[in-house]
């Protein structure tokens, strides 16, 4: 067990941290809408311009192939410099473009992977549908083989950001008569495909916030050399990269959480007034538990790593994952406590209200926080099915 | 930066888990245990040849040389097992006593030493002189007690402390005294801050509260496994398998502040008061949240004293008051500044 960091490592961090003060973009970033697209591509472009683009990638592909260690680096100067997160490219950047490295053709690489780095292109992801959300390999738009053609037909819904996307990863159901997991397919879909619609849906945060839509696939053509991996093979393709980001990029959220719960020390401080002392009050004793919390949640990231680094393969890491998203909404929640009767008023310039009602994603997105708890039940503790 | 304990770590843990599975089991605390005194003294000496006691002194003071990281997982092993909270006396009592000329350090480094120790339970100030409140535990035949505090670390004869009152104890496996400090003046005795040694016995008691969080996941999941009920496993329901992924949870949690922060403190890095005190809490509070809820996965059996969920809870309350208790590290962690 240790905290060092080689001479390289700390030379390391001095250059991020200088690159990182000195671009980190300072116009505050738009929640939403075609703003917020330009934004994401422009921060993107900007670090691949500099060499910082893909530090998670091998080198092959145009990536820094760093460490697990120096990506850990990277990712607390780059929120110690508050700088943007990957938003718009994060699917991208962290699934589209690992699953086309790990099973792609050389054409689908030579195409695409360049584009995702050099931040001209937005993904977005189709897995989810109607009647498949946690039990997602009961997925059942369809696709048929005509030609050299897939024809898709059916719908997916939660596409975070679809109406703002160029491509998007889909998995459909190219074997009706297989086992459900043993049918399905992994396809790139451009979203200006003709026979596709989508209808926005907006979410709990503020009005006209469309964060999602629902995709309407109305026998859209897609070429046959645009599958992904073997055809019915699309499960594996998809599961093969989940564990791409091995945690490293969590670290980013954890400091920038640090930072919000002393921002809700300083408010805290401000709104209570010198007539009751933070320590002595309810709020007090809930800020310093969220201290806690927020320090051992970084030291689990660390030892996310650390198990990853030592090539260590297992579900753990959804240890660390359970306990952050909750301790992260449990923060939203405080701040809006410290509000007080402002927490009522729900201005575009301020964001802990905005950010406390968009909180309630953090437990469901990805794998709820139940579906999570039978992931650690059944394979890190062994619990029967 | 690696959290990961090396091969030299797991053999002391290996050869420690090994020593406590053969002699201390748990069920040696069950009826008709010993109850007066500490039962555990016997294995002192013994453990005092693994080196456990003078673990993180250096070499030159009668040590083995190693850090706070071997000690906390330690002592985590130590809460697993459920041994006496004398413990602390002995490796803390070390780490006080190497400071000075002609001490019974030796017989706390071997384990030969009868120590007990003491916690406030009113106002207390450590000094030259020392006065207030406190409570014993397991001090009915020791000749040594340690108290912490945040201003001090000090150890007195049990002789020192007057109006000793036996109470009965919630955690029936220790003897608890009420008693009084008067103008006493300690044998030995320094300003916590110098050595960090509150800092240290907070880390401490947070490792033996995750032992505790981790013992009671163990206890839960594997009645889980083969409990049935309706014709299956209880561990197959939601219900059950969701209290022990929480119990997983916490124990992750805790461990990992704890082992962060023995580092922190091991290789003197800034903040060990923030990453000690954020350890004790979450582990207090992972402690005793999985001793409940272990508690609850064993149902009836698990409210019975044949069982021995009951003793896991009640030492959690007994490590949660100890030394700062969490409404304590709370108000400390809001008056200290986040390190980097």
């Amino acid at each position: 067990m240790n905290l060092h960091f080689s001479a390289e490592d700390i030379a390391f961090r001095a250059e991020a941290r200088d690159w990182l003060h000195a671009h980190v973009p300072r116009e505050r970033r738009p929640h939403a809408g075609p703003a917020a697209r330009a934004y994401d591509l422009a921060w993107q472009t900007l670090q691949h311009e500099a060499g910082w683009a893909g530090i998670s990638w091998p080198l092959e592909y145009g990536g820094l192939g760093l460490s697990l260690t120096r990506q850990l680096i990277w990712h607390e100067e780059y929120a110690r410099a508050n700088a943007p997160d990957h938003h718009l490219c994060f699917v991208a950047l962290n699934h589209a473009g690992p699953t086309i490295m790990a099973n792609g053709t050389e054409a689908q690489k030579q195409y695409h992977l360049p584009r995702i780095l050099k931040g001209e292109v937005i993904w977005c992801q189709g897995f989810s549908e109607p009647n498949a959300g946690s039990d997602l390999a009961s997925l059942r738009t369809r696709a048929r083989v005509d030609g050299d053609h897939l024809i898709v037909s059916g719908s997916k819904i939660w596409t975070s950001h679809g109406h703002l996307s160029d491509w998007q990863e889909l998995l459909v159901r190219t074997d009706a008569s297989a086992p459900k997991h043993k049918g399905i397919s992994w396809l790139i879909c451009d979203m200006k495909s003709p026979g596709l619609t989508l209808r926005p849906i907006e979410i709990m945060t503020s009005p006209n916030q469309t964060h999602f839509v629902q995709c309407f696939y109305d026998d859209v053509r897609i070429p046959l050399s645009n599958v992904v991996g073997d055809v019915n093979d699309g499960w594996n393709v998809a599961m093969s990269t989940l564990a791409f980001e091995r945690g490293t990029a969590q670290i980013r959220d954890q400091i920038r959480y640090a930072y919000l719960v002393e921002d809700m020390i300083a408010k805290a401080v401000e709104r209570l007034g010198n007539a009751c002392p933070l320590s002595r009050d309810e709020i007090g004793a809930r800020l310093a538990d969220l201290r806690a919390d927020m320090a051992a949640a970084r030291a689990m990231t660390y030892m996310v790593v650390s198990r990853a680094d030592a090539g260590m393969r297992g579900s753990e890491a959804s240890l660390m994952r359970a306990m952050v998203g909750e301790t992260q909404q449990r923060a939203r929640r405080l701040a809006l406590d410290i509000l007080g009767p402002y927490a009522l008023e729900n201005p575009e310039d301020d964001d802990w209200v905005y950010f406390y009602l968009r909180s309630f994603s953090i437990t469901i997105a990805a794998g709820t926080a139940q579906i999570q708890r039978n992931i650690i039940g059944e394979r890190v503790l062994g619990l029967p099915r | 930066m690696n959290l990961l304990p090396t091969a030299e770590q797991r053999d002391i843990v290996d050869s420690l888990r090994s020593f406590l599975g053969a002699r201390a089991p748990v069920s040696r605390l069950r009826p008709p245990a010993p109850q007066t005194g500490n039962s555990d003294h016997r294995l002192f000496r013994d453990l005092g040849d693994l080196g456990i006691w003078g673990c993180g002194l250096p070499e030159a003071a009668g040590g083995v040389g190693l850090s706070a990281a071997e000690e906390s997982l330690i002592y985590r092993e130590l809460g697993r097992h459920l041994l006496s909270p004398a413990v602390f006396a002995l490796t803390l009592g070390a780490q006080l006593l190497s400071q000075f000329d002609e001490t019974p350090l030796s017989s706390f480094i071997d384990g030969s030493a009868r120590v007990g120790i003491a916690n406030a339970r009113g106002p207390v100030a450590l000094a030259a002189r020392s006065n207030g409140d406190v409570h014993l535990f397991d001090c009915a035949e020791a000749e040594w007690v340690l108290i912490c505090d945040e201003s001090a670390i000090a150890l007195f004869r049990r002789d020192d402390f007057v109006a000793m009152q036996p109470v009965r104890s919630m955690d029936n496996l220790v003897t608890l005294h009420r008693a009084r400090l008067v103008d006493a003046r300690p044998s030995f005795w320094t300003p916590a801050g110098e050595r960090q040694l509150h800092e240290r016995a907070l880390l401490l008691l947070g490792a033996f509260a995750v032992g505790i969080a981790e013992a009671t996941r163990d206890m839960a999941v594997e009645y889980a496994k083969t409990r049935e009920q309706f014709g299956r496993p209880i561990g197959s329901f939601q219900a059950i398998k969701h209290i022990c992924a929480d119990m997983a949870i916490r124990c992750e949690a805790a461990a990992c502040q704890t082992a962060f922060a023995s580092l922190v403190l091991a290789e003197g890095h800034d903040g060990v008061a923030f990453h000690a005190t954020s350890s004790k809490l979450v582990a207090a509070a992972a402690a005793v949240k999985n001793a409940s809820q272990n508690i609850q996965v064993h149902g009836a059996i698990g409210f019975t004293a044949e069982a021995d969920p009951h003793l896991f809870l009640k030492r959690a309350h007994v490590i949660e008051q100890l030394w700062s208790d969490s409404r304590r590290c709370r108000e400390r962690l809001l008056s200290l500044d986040l390190p980097e």
